[in-house]
């Protein structure tokens, strides 16, 4: 039934993005980027897919530069998406850029509470996370004054809304404030592709659902495993796990009482994806705790974050064999984000003539 | 010959003497001891050396590292993090030490590293994801620095050194080829003109000597010209004043005894 109308409003988009989708670069585009030796040699190789944006670069750009050039890309390309979304499926996009707005709000909290102009800080924010209103909050010179503007003026007043207080931006650390955000968002956004009677029902949001899931565990076990060693006590650890996800509620549970890398390994037993994960990282020397692995040895077997990050490229690819779904755009933006990061990555090996790890990107298609 | 241009302005008297050969004396011994302290400095030297070209080569192993670090960062992070990690730092982590250490008389700054414990500023950063690859970043940027400082500790070292060696070898080349050869020079020059005077002196002498010979010899012939005309006298006067006549020739005689000494 989901699909007698999917089409009116929402068949163009379906049909661009998956037009995108094919525009992403497989593996041989990768194989014969890890083989390029210089930058400009790269730019080459990225010709088809970027060439319009990398156009405008100097001759061998640095890797940041064209981090953001092909950020560029995504951006352009997800607001003309963005503009030609109606209905549920513009929300679901507004949903889809909260996360980048948290970012945003986070720096633009930490600035103020540094006492920066915090002006300055608007470029470094990320585009996908830009509302309208935002520059309002520069106008904020103190913690009070801009949690007010932020409950008026964004969409995020909800997060903040009843979780904290003006009091608690100035006192908590900023990672936790984020990370508080972060849990509401998440929950959020999996009860909106829920209950949303366009999408609840539909392959929208069993493949959101799963998607949305797997973030929130992931999020629950680094949160745990990059707690350790900081001052981050167990109860307040608890509240930044979001309240849903493969691991809630036993899991999560676990995972709060968990001291080392070996508690949060019997927390997540339960979940075979994740075992699996963690026996692969146990062998390799793994991430037992921060700092545990010196820099730069970890070549041989791959972290946690890499696993991680699989996981959810393939997630994201296993979201095209659906139709009539939103979830598409979500499985785009992060495979376009992978991508970037994938890029940066092969540039970086390349202007550091460290080709050992080049081939630590990943690469679904 | 060039050592007569090549000396001091001394008159040359047997003090001076006396004097330039102290200061030969003092001059060797400086120089001795000045070149033990080159050697000492160059061995040092060489050592930095050998020290800077290890420090530099880890230096760009470790930094290699950090930088792929920071990458890994960036790609597990997927952003930049960077104003966060300005912001979030309040006091210095890694601190250094000022130390003071002499080598024959040098004093060369060392700079020693150490860690603040317990100062963890951004520990939480990247809580939500890449935490693990911030910390090992940081440790590994930690270790950077390290080297940094190890190879700035050696690079002012290496300065100093350079140029108080410079200025030992200039004084140690001073000494050998200017102050020595001088004195030497000196001393030279006094003994000679010593020499002159004391060959001057014995000519005169010699001269006087003859002199008074020569003086002697005439008054001899005069006396004895005088005495023998006396005893012609003597003979024709007989007896008569022969008692007072030799009194008188005594004295005579006595008068011409005192040339010699």
């Amino acid at each position: 039934m989901e699909g007698l109308f999917f089409n009116v409003n929402n068949g163009y988009i379906e049909g661009i993005v998956r037009g995108y989708r094919n525009g992403l670069l497989t593996g041989a585009n990768y194989t014969n980027m890890t083989q390029c030796e210089t930058i400009d040699d790269l730019k080459l190789q990225l010709g088809p897919a970027y060439g319009d944006f990398l156009a405008s670069l100097p001759p061998n750009p640095s890797t940041s530069s064209l981090a953001a050039k092909t950020t560029d890309k995504l951006v352009s390309e997800f607001r003309y998406v963005r503009a030609n979304a109606v209905g549920s499926l513009a929300k679901f996009m507004d949903y889809l850029t909260y996360g980048y707005m948290i970012d945003n709000v986070a720096l633009l909290i930490t600035g103020t509470l540094h006492e920066r102009d915090t002006r300055e800080l608007l470029d470094r924010c990320h585009p996908l996370g830009w509302f309208e209103t935002m520059p309002v909050l520069c106008v904020a010179t103190n913690i009070e004054e801009l949690y007010n503007s932020v409950l008026i003026e964004t969409p995020l007043a909800p997060y903040f809304k009843g979780s904290l207080s003006h009091q608690d931006l100035d006192e908590l650390n900023i990672e936790i404030v984020r990370n508080t955000l972060y849990k509401n968002y998440l929950e959020d956004f999996y009860q909106f592709v829920n209950t949303n009677p366009e999408m609840s029902g539909t392959p929208t949001a069993e493949v959101m659902s799963e998607i949305l899931e797997f973030e929130a565990d992931r999020r629950a076990i680094n949160i745990t495993l990059n707690s350790f060693g900081t001052e981050l006590s167990k109860a307040d650890r608890k509240k930044l796990y979001p309240n849903f996800g493969l691991l809630y509620p036993e899991g999560t549970l676990m995972l709060s009482r968990a001291d080392d890398f070996e508690g949060v390994r019997l927390a997540v037993e339960g979940v075979s994806d994740y075992k699996s994960f963690f026996e692969a990282a146990g062998l390799g020397g793994g991430p037992g705790g921060p700092g545990n692995m010196a820099g730069g040895a970890g070549s041989d077997g791959r972290s946690l974050e890499d696993m991680f990050y699989q996981k959810e490229m393939e997630i994201s690819k296993g979201a095209f064999t659906r139709q009539f779904t939103f979830a598409i755009i979500y499985a785009w933006v992060k495979l376009r984000e992978q991508e970037i990061r994938n890029i940066t990555w092969i540039a970086e090996c390349i202007a550091q003539n460290q080709k050992e790890r080049i081939g630590n990107y990943i690469s679904v298609f | 010959m060039s050592g007569a241009a090549d000396r001091e302005a001394v008159f040359p008297t047997r003090q001076s003497l006396g004097l330039m050969k102290a200061k030969l004396k003092g001059a060797e011994t400086g120089h001795s001891l000045l070149k033990r302290k080159s050697e000492a400095l160059t061995k040092r030297f060489r050592d930095i050396t050998r020290r800077i070209d290890e420090a530099k080569r880890k230096m760009g192993r470790v930094m290699q590292i950090a930088s792929l670090s920071l990458a890994e960062v960036t790609y597990a992070v997927g952003g930049n993090i960077g104003y966060q990690i300005q912001e979030s730092a309040k006091s210095a982590r890694f601190r250094i030490r000022a130390k003071q250490e002499n080598v024959s008389g040098v004093l060369l700054p060392a700079f020693e590293s150490y860690l603040t414990e317990g100062n963890n500023d951004f520990a939480m950063t990247g809580l939500g994801k890449g935490g693990q690859q911030v910390q090992r970043c940081r440790e590994t940027y930690a270790r950077a620095v390290e080297a940094l400082v190890e190879l700035a500790s050696l690079q002012t070292a290496f300065v100093i050194l350079d140029e108080v060696i410079k200025v030992v070898n200039r004084r140690v080349n001073a000494i050998e080829h200017v102050i020595i050869p001088r004195t030497e020079n000196t001393i030279k020059y006094i003994n000679s003109e010593l020499d002159e005077l004391d060959r001057e002196e014995f000519y005169r002498l010699k001269k006087v000597a003859n002199k008074k010979q020569r003086d002697n010899a005439a008054l001899d012939a005069e006396m004895k010209v005088k005495r023998e005309a006396a005893a012609a006298r003597d003979q024709e006067n007989q007896a008569p004043a022969e008692a007072t006549e030799e009194s008188g020739d005594i004295l005579a005689a006595e008068e011409d005894e005192d040339v010699i000494f």
